[in-house]
């Protein structure tokens, strides 16, 4: 299990991964709605050294956080990201659909569409006989599907090792969670599926781990389902372009002075695991990594135009 | 001799041989367990394998194919039993936008051995359970999409679509799945033993010199009587059987084409942007020289609930004999 030093690494390393992101927007070498997670780090910090290979996560169009907890080679991931053929997916997923199958991590860009799948990673263990549990990442959005309620359902009526963690970041982009959700909180509607549920603040990297770490070790033990409601805002619009105009300037700026890599940064300090010094050696070194990976990329082929009709059928066609 | 079957069982009997031969084979569906399934299709699977690769589902068909895509990534088969294609519908999107293009996504890391196994077609249940819709899904790229027309072909297809490491929407007719093996005129003979039958290739089930029959599933048989009719009346109608609309097998229509010059494609689908069109259009551009073509198909309106509606726009053996005799003696 990582430690809150090795948390707050973590945290640094998803942030610079996403301000690269955001160079690539800029520059338009990046196309589509890019979609970051600046400023709900402590969600993704918190899920990471608890899975193992044969775990599966099934994540998000919001989903580079993730992927990064889970493990997934990140010069792979900004590769695919930034569209070149030596991405994960070699230029044919792009950055809502991260797939890693060596590590059973994928993402979609359809919201709740993971949720279902993730219970098939689940039953999977079960027909196994194995103790390798799912995880399912959402979106606050995602909770008022059809496809939510059904996986929830099939999850709890079967007992699966299924965790799934949703990121209320709020805003569903422009619709707030209080009016879409006809319960408070979105915890208390664990019980109607026999799982359990908590809330916990995702800014809280410790709060975060605490509870995803005791989650994951129940579905190991065959305990059920968990839903682990981490309460966050997304510092940025819906997608990178998005006007963003339904929230208001002082909503934004109040909220994204609470910034979850500055309180975890505080926290280390504070518990003496670092010195000033250190952090701030560790955090420019950091980010020279991800402008030496970002700089490898953009050296990187893009995917030729004949490569288009491959993987249509397996055999061809 | 034909064994005392109905083509449903021979169906069973597949999914038991391939389950036999590989553990990854699994089984979800509504009713597939106890009930064997509403058709019969799964039939003792549950008593052979055990309710945990036979699973009853809750009626949620998102969680049915979203589980499916998980477990395929898992290195599982799944089968995907979706009582009606009507009902795909409520998890197309797991269906198209998982299951048809994971592969692609994934740049050929991610495999999808899924058979989605449902029943189609007429049988008097109204405009919500009668649907056929191969076209719908042969027109997402990533699916194969197989409709057998008997019970032989019935079972040797559905162990290719297990076997194959590419996504199957397999097509049943509800009237031929409750037919009783010696009934049917062509494909009775349904071995005991395991085999194939090679997803994308037509099967010439008459031969004739006046004109080509293309088509698939129910109209198969109902193509059958009509060409036996039009023998009567002196035309020579060559009947082929699609089996399957991805991939379609043009170059046997094209070859019987050749000979015959008249192309009939009947459909118990929908007439617009569908098989039809395709099959006419793929023969155009294949260079064959074409005299004459006609499309027979659902004239694009919802299947009528009472069955003298029903017949007036599904494709039968009276229509079939009608539009071929049409299309032969016209100039």
């Amino acid at each position: 299990m990582a430690t809150l030093r090795q948390r707050y690494s973590y945290m640094v390393w998803m942030r610079e991964f996403e301000l690269a992101c955001l160079e690539g927007v800029a520059t338009r070498e990046i196309h589509g709605e890019l979609h970051t997670a600046i400023g709900q780090e402590a969600i993704g910090a918190g899920m990471a050294g608890f899975l193992r290979a044969d775990d599966a996560m099934c994540s998000t169009h919001r989903n580079h956080l993730h992927a990064i907890a889970k493990g997934v080679d990140m010069r792979k991931m900004l590769a695919e990201i930034f569209e070149r053929e030596s991405g994960l997916c070699g230029g044919f997923g792009g950055h809502m659909h991260l797939m890693d199958s060596s590590l059973k991590f994928s993402a979609t860009g359809i919201v709740g569409a993971g949720m279902p799948v993730a219970a098939g990673h689940a039953y999977a263990s079960r027909l196994r006989g194995s103790d390798s549990v799912a995880v399912a990442v959402v979106g606050d959005g995602a909770v008022n599907t059809g496809a939510f309620h059904e996986a929830m359902n099939i999850a709890g009526v079967l007992k699966l090792p299924l965790v799934v963690v949703v990121e209320n970041n709020e805003w569903a982009i422009s619709v707030p969670f209080s009016a879409a959700s006809a319960t408070e909180t979105i915890a208390e509607r664990a019980q109607m599926w026999a799982a359990q549920g908590m809330r916990v603040d995702g800014n809280d990297v410790e709060a975060v781990a605490s509870a995803f770490g005791e989650a994951v070790a129940q579905a190991r033990r065959g305990e059920g389902p968990t839903i682990i409601e981490a309460m966050c805002y997304r510092f940025r619009g819906h997608f990178e372009g998005d006007a963003d105009t339904y929230r208001t300037e002082q909503e934004k700026e109040d909220r994204r002075s609470v910034d979850p890599l500055a309180i975890t940064r505080k926290k280390v300090l504070d518990s003496q695991l670092a010195t000033q010094a250190e952090l701030e050696a560790e955090e420019s070194s950091i980010a020279r990594e991800v402008k030496k990976m970002l700089g490898e990329v953009r050296l990187d082929p893009k995917p030729s135009s004949e490569m288009a009709h491959q993987h249509v059928f397996v055999g061809g066609e | 001799m034909a064994r005392n079957l109905n083509l449903s069982q021979c169906i069973a009997e597949s999914l038991k041989l391939e389950m036999e031969r590989d553990d990854s084979v699994v089984v979800l569906g509504e009713d597939v367990g106890k009930q064997g399934g509403v058709f019969g299709a799964t039939r003792g699977l549950q008593k052979s394998f055990g309710a945990t690769r036979v699973l009853d589902t809750p009626i949620s068909e998102t969680a049915i194919t979203g589980m499916g895509v998980g477990l395929a990534m898992e290195g599982y088969r799944p089968i995907l039993e979706i009582m009606f294609v009507d009902f795909m519908g409520v998890c197309l999107d797991q269906i198209y936008n998982a299951i048809a293009k994971n592969h692609y996504m994934s740049g050929g890391k991610v495999r999808m051995p899924i058979v989605i196994k449902t029943a189609g077609g007429c049988i008097g249940s109204g405009a919500q359970h009668s649907q056929c819709l191969w076209g719908t899904f042969a027109h997402l790229p990533g699916l194969k999409v197989v409709a057998p027309s008997n019970p032989f072909d019935a079972k040797g297809l559905m162990a290719a679509a297990i076997v194959s490491d590419d996504p199957v929407v397999f097509i049943e007719h509800k009237k031929l799945l409750l037919t009783r093996a010696e009934d049917f005129p062509f494909g009775s003979d349904v071995p005991q033993e395991r085999y194939e039958i090679p997803i994308g290739k037509a099967s010439v089930v008459l031969e004739g010199s006046d004109l080509t029959i293309a088509t698939l599933s129910g109209t198969v048989l109902s193509s059958y009587a009509a060409a036996k009719r039009l023998e009567k009346e002196g035309i020579s109608a060559e009947l082929i059987d699609l089996r399957s609309v991805v991939p379609l097998d043009v170059e046997t229509v094209s070859a019987s084409v050749a000979k015959t010059g008249k192309l009939l494609v009947v459909d118990e689908d929908y007439l617009s942007f569908g098989l039809s069109a395709e099959l006419v259009t793929r023969v155009l551009e294949s260079g064959i020289e074409m005299k004459k073509f006609g499309r027979h198909a659902v004239p694009d309106v919802p299947i009528p609930g009472a069955v003298t509606l029903e017949e007036a726009v599904v494709p039968g053996e009276e229509s079939i004999f009608v539009a071929a005799q049409r299309l032969v003696r016209s100039e």
